[in-house]
C-alpha cells in the first residue's frame, strides 16, 4: 500500500498518551485535539497523520511499516521481542519492571521463585529473566490486576510494572528485584523512506 | 532346554528407549523441514522383484544389493537406496501424481558392505526428489533444504559439493577420454577423497590415461567459486553459473556451496548436477548426496521423467550429532509421573492422571500401589522430571505436591491450579 502521508503511532489511552502528544506539538507539529474516539488524526502543518492505537500493537505498526513513528514504552519492545530502531530516548513514561511478593511471603530472594508461581502480563520478559538467572518457575499470564493474584492464591510471586510503587504498598507487596527500567522510546520503521527522511530533517528529529 | 541365542544379524542393531527418543527427535526436525518445503510423504516396500533393483547402481552396486529366492522361486531384492523404487513409484503411479512431483521418503535401505563407521548393512535414508521438471529451480530449493535440515539440527560448517555431470563429460572428452570409458573413469576419479589425488592418477595412467595429472589439475577446484568457474570458463558452465545465481536468490549461503569438478558419485545414473554434502567435523565421508537423473523411470516406462534428489545418511548424521555433543539427551517421553500412595489413593491417582492426559501433558501413572521411594526411583531412572504425590492430609485439603527430582523442590497447590502449573512450568536451559 503506498501513502503519501507520514503516520506516527501513540498510545490510545494510557499513561503515555498525553506525554507523547505534548512531546509531538514540541517538535512543532499541529494537530486537533482529538475527542478519544478518531484513530486517525492529521496534522495541520504538515504531511502527517497520528494513528492512535493499543499500547502494546504499536510495535506491530511500525514493525510492518504501517505506521513509520511511534512512541512507545521500551518494556513494550522487549516483551514483543521487537528490534526497531529507536531515534530518541524520551524522558517521560518511567517505569520498572519488577518481581514482588507479599509482606510475609517467604520468598527473599531470586533463588526462592524455584518451582513457584509467577503471575504476570509480561510473560516475554519474566521468561528471559528466568532463564538468564537459570530458575524454573509457572508463569500464570493474567491480562490486569495482577497484583491482587498473590492474595487470590493464584500465585506466590508477580511480575509487573511499577512507577511509584503504590498500588504494591497497596497489596501488601514487597519487590524483590527489578528487572529492567523502562522509558518511553521514539522509534523508525525499518523500511526506507523519502518522506520520511524528509520529516526527519524538518522536524530535526 | 536350549535357549536360542538372542543374536542379530552382522551389520544391524538394536536401539534402545533413550537412543530411539534421540534419533525420533532429529527424524522430526528433517521430516518437518521436508514437509515446510511442500513435500509428500510416500511408502514404497521391502521386498522388491530383483529386476527392480538390479542392475541401476553399477556392478559394485549390484554386488552389494541383498538379493534372495523367496518360496514361489522369485527373485527378491531389498532396496539398495530409495531413488531407484521411487523412479519405480513414478512410473507405476504418475497419472495420480501432481506433476511435478515432490516427495519425500524416510525408509531403511539395505547394503551387504562391511560395517563401518555411520554405515550398517541396515540403515535409514531420507530422501527428497523432485520428478517432472528440468528447471534448475528444483536444484536450488534441493540446496535450501539441505541448507534448512543441517541449520535445524545445529549442524554447522557443512559444504554442498555441487558439480555437473554434463560438464564432466565434456572435460574428460577434451582430453579425449573414449565415450565407453567415461564412466569407469569417473568412478575412478570419485575416489579422491579417499584415496588421494596420486593414488587416482596413477590408476589413471594404468588405464592408458597418460594425460591424468593435466585432468585432475583442470578439475581440482580453486579456493573460491569464481575462480574455480574461471579456470574451466572454455567449457559450458552456463548452468553451474545459473545455479550459483538462483542460490543467492533463494537464500542459500555462498559459504556453503563449493563448485567441485572433481565430485563424481560413482553411481551410474546421474546426468546433470551432483551434490555431496561434507561436514568439515566428521572423519566420514557424506552426509548427504544426490544429483538429476534423467533416464531413471525410461527404465520403467515410455514416459520419461526428469529428476532431482537427495539422501540424507541418517545414521551419519546421528554420528555426527553425537560427535559434536549435540545429539540431545533423549528423555523419556513423559513429563509428570503421578504416583499412588496407597490403596485409598487409586482413585484419585487415576482421575489425575485421566485430568493429565486430557489437558495433553504427556504422563504416566504407576502401575501399582508401593513404597513411594520405589516409585521415585522408577521416575528417576526414566528422567521424568515431575512426580506428583497426594496422600491422606493433601487429599483431604483437595491439594497436590509436585516434586520435581532434578533438584528436590517440593511445590503444594490447589489440585485445580495442577493443569496450569504444569502447563505454565517455565523451564530454564
Amino acid at each position: 500500500m503506498k501513502r503519501n502521508n507520514i503516520r506516527i503511532a501513540i498510545q490510545k489511552e494510557g499513561r503515555l498518551r498525553n506525554p507523547s502528544l505534548e512531546y509531538l506539538e514540541s517538535l512543532g507539529l499541529q494537530f486537533p485535539k482529538e475527542n478519544g474516539r478518531t484513530l486517525v488524526v492529521p496534522c495541520k502543518n504538515a504531511d502527517a497523520e497520528i494513528l492512535y492505537v493499543r499500547h502494546s500493537d504499536v510495535p506491530q505498526y511500525v514493525q510492518n511499516g504501517a505506521a513509520d513513528f511511534a512512541i512507545v514504552g521500551d518494556n513494550v519492545l522487549y516483551e514483543k521481542d521487537f528490534k526497531i530502531r529507536e531515534v530518541e530516548k524520551l524522558n517521560f513514561g518511567k517505569c520498572s519492571l519488577v518481581i514482588a511478593v507479599p509482606l510475609d511471603s517467604s520468598i527473599q530472594k531470586i533463588q526462592d521463585l524455584e518451582g513457584e508461581r509467577i503471575a504476570t502480563s509480561y510473560p516475554n520478559s519474566l521468561r528471559k529473566f528466568l532463564q538468564k538467572q537459570k530458575i524454573n518457575a509457572a508463569i500464570i499470564e493474567i491480562r490486569g490486576s495482577v497484583e491482587v493474584a498473590p492474595a487470590l492464591g493464584l500465585a506466590d510471586a508477580i511480575c509487573d510494572l511499577t512507577q511509584t510503587g503504590n498500588t504494591l504498598k497497596e497489596n501488601s507487596l514487597k519487590t524483590i528485584e527489578t528487572l529492567f527500567d523502562s522509558m518511553a522510546v521514539f522509534i523508525e520503521s525499518p523500511f526506507e523512506n523519502i518522506r520520511k527522511d524528509e520529516f526527519i530533517n524538518r522536524f530535526q528529529l | 532346554m536350549n535357549k536360542i541365542q538372542p543374536t542379530i544379524l552382522k551389520g544391524t542393531r538394536d536401539f534402545l528407549p533413550q537412543e530411539m527418543m534421540r534419533r525420533n527427535v532429529v527424524m522430526e526436525i528433517i521430516r518437518k523441514t521436508f514437509e515446510q518445503f511442500g513435500y509428500s510423504p510416500i511408502e514404497t516396500p521391502i521386498i522388491c522383484p530383483a529386476e527392480t533393483i538390479l542392475g541401476k547402481y553399477g556392478e559394485e552396486g549390484d554386488r552389494l544389493t541383498y538379493s534372495f529366492k523367496d518360496r514361489g522361486g522369485r527373485l527378491i531384492a531389498l532396496p539398495y537406496d530409495l531413488t531407484v523404487p521411487f523412479a519405480r513409484f513414478v512410473a507405476a503411479n504418475y497419472q495420480d501424481l501432481p506433476m511435478p512431483f515432490k516427495r519425500y521418503q524416510i525408509q531403511r535401505v539395505w547394503r551387504a558392505e562391511k560395517p563401518q563407521k555411520g554405515r550398517l548393512r541396515e540403515f535409514y535414508q531420507c530422501d527428497i526428489d523432485i520428478i517432472g521438471s528440468k528447471s534448475l529451480i528444483c536444484e536450488v530449493e534441493i540446496a535450501k533444504i539441505i541448507v534448512s535440515v543441517f541449520e535445524r539440527l545445529r549442524i554447522p560448517n557443512i559444504t554442498i559439493k555441487v558439480n555437473s555431470r554434463r560438464l564432466m563429460n565434456a572435460i574428460l572428452q577434451s582430453f579425449d577420454i573414449d565415450q565407453n570409458d567415461s564412466l569407469t573413469v569417473i568412478r575412478i576419479i570419485d575416489k579422491i577423497a579417499k584415496i588421494g589425488k596420486e593414488a587416482v592418477i596413477s590408476e589413471l595412467r594404468k588405464m592408458g590415461i597418460d594425460n591424468a595429472e593435466k585432468i585432475i589439475a583442470t578439475l581440482t577446484p580453486e579456493g573460491t567459486n569464481k575462480s574455480t568457474l574461471e579456470k574451466i570458463s572454455e567449457y559450458d558452465i552456463a548452468e553451474l553459473k545459473e545455479f550459483l545465481s538462483y542460490c543467492t536468490d533463494l537464500g542459500v549461503p555462498e559459504k556453503n556451496i563449493q563448485i567441485d569438478p572433481t565430485l563424481a558419485r560413482g553411481l551410474d545414473y546421474y546426468t546433470g548436477l551432483t551434490f555431496e554434502v561434507i561436514s568439515e567435523d566428521a572423519d566420514f565421508g557424506s552426509i548427504c548426496a544426490g544429483g538429476r537423473y534423467d533416464n531413471l523411470c525410461g527404465l520403467f516406462s515410455d514416459k520419461d521423467f526428469s529428476g532431482v534428489g537427495v539422501a540424507f545418511g541418517f545414521e551419519r548424521i546421528m554420528l555426527l550429532l553425537e560427535q559434536l555433543k549435540i545429539a540431545g539427551n533423549g528423555k523419556a517421553p513423559s513429563q509428570v509421573l503421578v504416583t499412588i500412595f496407597d490403596e485409598n489413593s487409586v482413585k484419585d491417582a487415576l482421575q489425575t492422571y485421566s485430568k493429565l492426559i486430557e489437558a495433553n501433558i504427556a504422563t504416566e501413572i504407576y502401575i501399582e500401589p508401593d513404597k513411594l521411594s520405589k516409585q521415585f526411583k522408577f521416575a528417576d531412572k526414566k528422567q521424568i522430571p515431575f512426580v506428583l504425590i497426594q496422600g491422606p492430609e493433601e487429599r483431604e485439603k483437595q491439594e497436590i505436591t509436585i516434586k520435581r527430582l532434578q533438584n528436590g523442590k517440593q511445590k503444594t497447590i490447589p489440585v485445580n491450579q495442577l493443569v496450569s502449573y504444569l502447563s505454565n512450568y517455565y523451564e530454564a536451559q
